[in-house]
């Protein structure tokens, strides 16, 4: 079989060099019309390209076993692609148009090979083999730079979320706000904890605002953070204002039985912001009444 | 006299600040206690502020301390506040305590009017 393969590589490769200027028109040609069209990749660059993979190509051929997929020269050609896909997605390309275009690759290669007459059945079911095996190992790759992009854009739009539920605000020397908005879990009241203490401490914050109006449900556990949240506040010394808190909250803390006398609560966040004044005993008057 | 693991500082109107030192054994409470509030008692002490400045984490053990002190300090009528509180204390605190604690807390000994 190693045999085979040697043989079919030489024959690639002589046609490959044969029709080198070819091969490389038809790419080039080709990669115009995909990428060229849509500003993916600029005249220069589909060049370089074309005649990186032909020369990537070749090496790889010239090697021992092209299929070993920890040669040096077939991780360069993976790198290759990788390199190419993670370029075309970051310019807004479409990861089936790329692979579209590695079909080709392969499509151009096998054409290649109707020029000499003189190989026979057994030669070109290797070669056929060989270039199948070798850019079905490249389309994978290139998927799993894909997925790699996309899961590291799922991950920064994550911490972006992160960033933007937690906007602790100091509203006045000495005053926080928080609104917190949407579901509280486990993971997300430990980020709302951790951002909310540091505040304090970095603000040397007397009150905290801790509103709820976009809380839309609440269970036990939801309750039990907002009341792990508040006694921490207390902990670090400041005061915990739960404001906003909506009727079918009540209701639902009520059923719960959810004792909430340790926490300062009001209406709404301008009542607890006039509570937080209060208690650092600022006061704010209308100078036009 | 000086009480082992123990700085108690006299900071004024009343006021004494207790800062814990690394070689506090809290294993031996009840003597620690009674020399706290014997030096507090002689000098009419109205305020026990504990400075948790340099403790990152309070376990359940700590926080016993704590509480027991703060129960003693009620007895003979003096306030304690702890003060300093690190996020990672508060944080890790507020997932075991269910109760209110016996003692106060403040950002600091300035602040007025602490929970």
């Amino acid at each position: 079989m190693a045999k085979k393969v040697t043989q079919a590589n030489k024959l690639l490769i002589e046609q490959l060099k044969l029709q080198i200027g070819h091969i490389s028109d038809a790419i080039e040609t080709q990669g115009h019309s995909v990428f060229g069209t849509s500003n993916l990749m600029s005249t220069d660059e589909i060049t370089d390209f074309s005649l990186e993979f032909l020369e990537l190509m070749v090496v790889l051929l010239d090697s021992n076993n092209p299929l070993d997929h920890h040669l040096p020269a077939f991780n360069a050609l993976r790198g290759f692609f990788g390199n190419m896909s993670k370029q075309i997605l970051a310019r807004g390309g479409r990861m089936e148009d790329f692979v579209r275009y590695i079909q080709f690759l392969q499509r151009c290669l096998i054409e290649s090979l109707q020029e000499d007459k003189q190989l026979n059945i057994d030669d070109m079911r290797s070669i056929l083999l060989l270039l199948s095996a070798v850019f079905n190992e490249l389309t994978l790759s290139v998927f799993q730079t894909y997925l790699e992009e996309k899961e590291n854009t799922i991950t920064a739009q994550q911490e972006e979320l992160r960033e933007t539920s937690t906007p602790i605000t100091e509203i006045w020397d000495g005053v926080l706000t928080l609104p917190i908005i949407g579901t509280l879990d486990s993971s997300r009241t430990m980020i709302v904890m951790e951002a909310l203490l540091n505040r304090i401490a970095a603000d040397r914050a007397s009150a905290v605002v801790m509103d709820v109006t976009g809380v839309r449900s609440i269970d036990s556990q939801v309750s039990h953070h907002l009341i792990q949240m508040v006694r921490a506040v207390q902990l670090m010394g400041a005061d915990a204002i739960l404001t906003g808190i909506r009727p079918e909250i009540a209701r639902a803390l009520t059923s719960l039985n959810i004792d909430l006398g340790n926490v300062t609560t009001r209406a709404s966040l301008s009542d607890g912001l006039k509570e937080a004044f209060r208690r650092l005993g600022v006061q704010v008057s209308n100078t036009k009444a | 006299m000086a009480i082992s693991g123990i700085h108690l500082t006299p900071i004024g109107s009343g006021d004494f600040l207790l800062e814990p030192t690394r070689s506090l054994d809290i294993g031996n409470q009840g003597d620690l206690i009674e020399g706290v509030i014997h030096r507090m008692q002689r000098t009419k002490t109205q305020r026990l502020y504990y400075d948790l400045a340099e403790l990152p984490v309070i376990d359940p053990v700590y926080y016993g301390w704590l509480n027991a002190l703060a129960r003693a300090c009620q007895a003979v009528n003096v306030q304690m506040v702890c003060i300093h509180m690190q996020p990672t204390a508060a944080f890790a605190l507020s997932h075991f305590i269910t109760e209110t604690p016996h003692f106060r807390t403040a950002l600091d000994v300035a602040r007025r009017g602490e929970n």
